[in-house]
C-alpha cells in the first residue's frame, strides 16, 4: 500500500470526523445566508439575505461590539498572563497554589461566572451595598451592563487568562535560563530581554493565545446576555434573535454566523500578523 | 582589568557553597578556576558576573567595589558551557547584540561584528541561526559575542566539556591565542586538570567552598601544598607516615624526604619523577604501554604506587622492580591525609 494512502487511512477515523463535520455545518451556514435550506419558506438562491444584512444597522454595530470585545479582551488577556507566566517560570514557595488559583477561572462555566459577576456589580449587589454601608456612596452606583462593555471584558479576561498563561508559561519554560542570563550578561535589562529575547522566542505561543482568545470570545453569547449592555448586541446574541424570538429568520441568523465566522478567521489572522511585524518592529529599535 | 574577591561568602540555606573566598586576578591574566563537581567554582564565577549575590565579602573591579552592581552594567562576559546563543538571531546578530545593548555607534558595530567574524573564520556562517553550526563553531560565536563587547574581563564557565576531545584541545589553543592577542583578563572555570595546567597564568583550585591552593601551574603540580590537590592534579603517590633524619620508612624502603623530623606526616611524589634502581623496591601488579613511556603500577605491603618509565622497557606482571627518587621530588604535605592503596 503507498504511503501516502496509509496516512490518508490512518487519519481518517480521527481528522476526517472533525473535517465533514466541519466541512457540513460551513456548507449549511453558507448555503443557508444565501437562500437555500430556507425554514420559512421556499429555496431561492440570493443575494438578499446579505443584502438585507448590510442594511441593517444592528448587523454593522454587533459586528463592531464583537470585534471590540475579541481584540481587547485578547490582548488585555495576553498581556495580563505574560508577567505573571514570567513570574511564575520557576517555582518558589507557594508559587504552585498561584498557578492554581490563576488557571480556575478556566474551569468555572462562563454562565456561572457572569451571574457571579451580575451578583457582585448589580444594583443592590455586593459593591453598592458594602460602600454604601462604609458610608462612601449615598445611593447605588450603576455598574452593571455598562455601555463600553467593562464588565464583558472583565469577565473574558478573567475567563480567558488562564488560557493566555498557560500558553506562555510553557513556551517560557522553554527558554534556558543561560539565554537570559547571556543577555542581561551583555548588556540587556529587564526590558530589553523581554523585547529582544522573550518575545521573539514566545512569539508562536502569543500568536495561538491572541487567536484563541479572539476566536472564543468573538463568538460569545452568555457574557453579553448576562452583562453586556442592554442597547448592544454581540454577533451571538444577534443570531440567536434573528433565528428566534419573533423573527424566524434562519437565513439572516446564517448570514451572521458566516460573518462571524469570517471575522473570526480575519481578526485571528490580523492579530497573528500583528504579532509578526511586533516583534520585528522591536528587534529593529535599538 | 583587575579583579579582587575578599571574603565572598555563599550560603543556600543551609548549605555554604563558598566559605571566604580571597582570590586577586592580574590585569591581562588567565587564571582558572579548577575543582571537583560542587565545589563552588561556578558559584564563584556567577559571582564575578553579578548573577549571584554573595551572602558576605566583597567583589572589586579595577579597585571599584560591584558587590552590588547588576550584571547588565558590569564590565564583564560570559562565555557559557552550553553556548547559551541566542536560536532565533542570525550568528551576526548574536555578536552584534552585545554591543547595540551597550549603543555602540552603529558603523562601529559593522566593523567589530565584521572583524571578530573573520578573526574566528566565522564569516562564511554570519548569516546562518545557530542550529545550523556544529559545537565548535557555536563555542567561537559565543566567544566572538563576548568579546564583541570588549568587555574587562570575560568568564568562561566549562566553555570545552561539550566538545570532543580533539575540538577542546584545537579550541582550547584558540582561546589562549586570542586571549594573549586581545589582552583581555580570563576567569576560567574548569574541571579539567590539563586544561587548567595548559591554559592558565594563575590556577585556584577550589574544595568544598574554599581555595585550598593557588599559583602557576608548575607549583600546583610539583609542590602540592594538601592531599586534596596532590591526587587532584596528575596522578600522586601519597606516604603517611614518620620522618625521621630525612627518611620515612614505606613497604617499598627508605624514601627520602627534605623535612625536619615529624611523627605524622603525607609526602607525595609524581609518577615521572622516578628512575629506575634504587632503594625502593617492589613487584609489578600492572604495566600499560603509553608509546613514550610505560605505566607501571608496583605494589609493596599494602600499597601500590605508579611508576612512569620510558616506553623502551619491558616488564611483565609479577617482576621485580627497584626504583629510586631525589629527595626534592618528594613533598613533604601540609595535611595529613590519607592513602589510597
Amino acid at each position: 500500500m503507498p504511503r501516502y494512502l496509509r496516512i490518508v487511512l490512518l487519519l481518517t477515523p480521527g481528522l476526517g470526523l472533525v473535517v465533514v463535520m466541519m466541512s457540513m455545518v460551513i456548507y449549511r451556514a453558507v448555503a443557508q445566508s444565501f437562500g437555500l435550506y430556507n425554514f420559512g419558506g421556499e429555496d431561492i438562491l440570493s443575494l438578499a439575505h446579505w443584502q438585507e444584512m448590510f442594511d441593517n444597522r444592528r448587523y454593522w454595530s454587533a459586528l463592531r461590539w464583537s470585534g471590540y470585545i475579541a481584540t481587547t479582551s485578547a490582548l488585555l488577556s495576553v498581556a495580563l498572563a505574560y508577567p505573571l507566566a514570567l513570574w511564575l517560570r520557576r517555582p518558589f514557595f507557594g508559587s504552585t497554589i498561584l498557578s492554581a488559583m490563576i488557571k480556575a477561572p478556566y474551569f468555572v462555566p462562563g454562565l456561572v461566572a457572569a451571574f457571579l459577576l451580575i451578583n457582585v456589580i448589580s444594583f443592590h449587589g455586593f459593591v453598592n451595598e458594602f460602600m454604601i454601608w462604609i458610608g462612601l456612596w449615598d445611593k447605588p452606583v450603576r455598574m452593571q451592563n455598562d455601555e463600553n462593555g467593562y464588565a464583558i471584558i472583565g469577565l473574558q479576561v478573567w475567563k480567558q487568562l488562564p488560557l493566555a498563561f498557560l500558553l506562555l508559561l510553557g513556551s517560557i519554560q522553554s527558554i534556558p535560563d543561560s539565554v537570559l542570563h547571556a543577555a542581561q550578561d551583555l548588556g540587556a535589562g529587564t526590558l530589553a530581554r523581554f523585547r529582544r529575547v522573550v518575545l521573539p522566542l514566545t512569539m508562536k505561543a502569543m500568536q495561538a493565545a491572541l487567536v484563541l482568545i479572539f476566536i472564543g470570545a468573538a463568538g460569545d453569547f452568555s457574557f453579553q446576555a448576562i452583562a453586556g449592555p442592554a442597547r448592544k448586541n454581540s454577533m451571538a446574541t444577534l443570531m440567536t434573535q434573528l433565528q428566534g424570538s419573533n423573527y424566524s429568520d434562519w437565513n439572516g441568523a446564517a448570514v451572521v454566523g458566516v460573518t462571524l465566522m469570517g471575522l473570526s478567521l480575519v481578526g485571528a489572522v490580523a492579530l497573528a500578523g500583528f504579532v509578526q511585524l511586533m516583534t520585528k518592529f522591536t528587534e529593529n529599535v535599538r | 582589568m583587575g579583579l579582587e574577591i575578599e571574603n565572598v561568602g555563599v550560603r543556600f540555606g543551609s548549605f555554604e557553597a563558598l566559605r571566604s573566598v580571597n582570590l586577586t586576578v592580574d590585569d591581562g591574566a588567565f587564571v582558572t578556576l579548577l575543582g571537583p563537581s560542587g565545589c563552588g567554582k561556578t558559584t564563584l564565577l556567577n559571582v564575578i558576573a553579578g548573577f549571584l549575590k554573595p551572602t558576605s565579602g566583597t567583589v572589586r573591579m579595577d579597585g571599584m567595589d560591584i558587590s552590588d552592581t547588576r550584571p547588565e552594567a558590569r564590565d564583564t562576559a560570559m562565555c557559557f558551557q552550553s553556548y547559551a546563543l541566542f536560536p532565533h538571531l542570525s550568528v551576526r546578530e548574536n555578536v552584534a547584540f552585545g554591543p547595540r545593548q551597550k549603543k555602540v555607534p552603529k558603523n562601529e558595530i559593522v566593523q567589530r561584528v565584521s572583524k571578530l567574524l573573520d578573526q574566528m573564520g566565522l564569516d562564511i556562517h554570519a548569516e546562518k541561526l545557530p542550529n545550523a553550526l556544529s559545537g565548535g563553531q557555536q563555542q567561537r560565536v559565543a566567544l566572538a559575542r563576548a568579546l564583541a563587547v570588549a568587555p574587562g574581563i570575560v568568564l568562561f564557565d566549562e566553555p570545552l566539556s561539550n566538545l570532543d576531545a580533539k575540538l577542546r584541545d584545537q579550541v582550547r589553543t584558540e582561546i589562549r591565542a586570542l586571549q594573549r592577542e586581545v589582552g583581555f583578563t580570563a576567569v576560567y572555570v574548569t574541571h579539567d586538570q590539563a586544561e587548567a595546567l595548559a591554559m592558565s597564568d594563575e590556577v585556584f583550585l577550589l574544595n568544598k567552598g574554599v581555595v585550598e591552593q593557588s599559583g602557576a601551574p608548575r607549583e600546583i603540580y610539583f609542590r602540592p601544598r594538601t592531599s586534596f590537590v596532590a591526587d587532584f592534579i596528575g596522578a600522586a603517590n601519597l606516604h603517611v607516615g614518620k620522618i625521621k633524619d630525612g627518611a620515612m620508612a614505606t613497604p617499598f624502603g627508605p624514601l627520602g624526604v627534605r623535612g625536619a623530623d615529624a611523627l605524622n606526616k603525607t609526602v607525595c611524589w609524581r609518577p615521572e619523577v622516578v628512575r629506575l634502581g634504587g632503594d625502593l623496591q617492589g613487584a609489578v601488579t600492572a604495566s600499560a604501554f603509553q608509546g613514550g613511556h610505560l605505566d607501571l603500577f608496583v605494589s609493596a605491603g599494602d600499597q601500590t604506587v605508579r611508576l612512569q618509565v620510558p616506553g623502551s622497557h619491558e616488564f611483565d606482571v609479577g617482576d621485580e622492580v627497584s626504583f629510586g627518587l631525589d629527595p626534592e621530588n618528594v613533598v613533604v604535605l601540609a595535611d595529613e591525609g590519607h592513602v589510597d592503596a
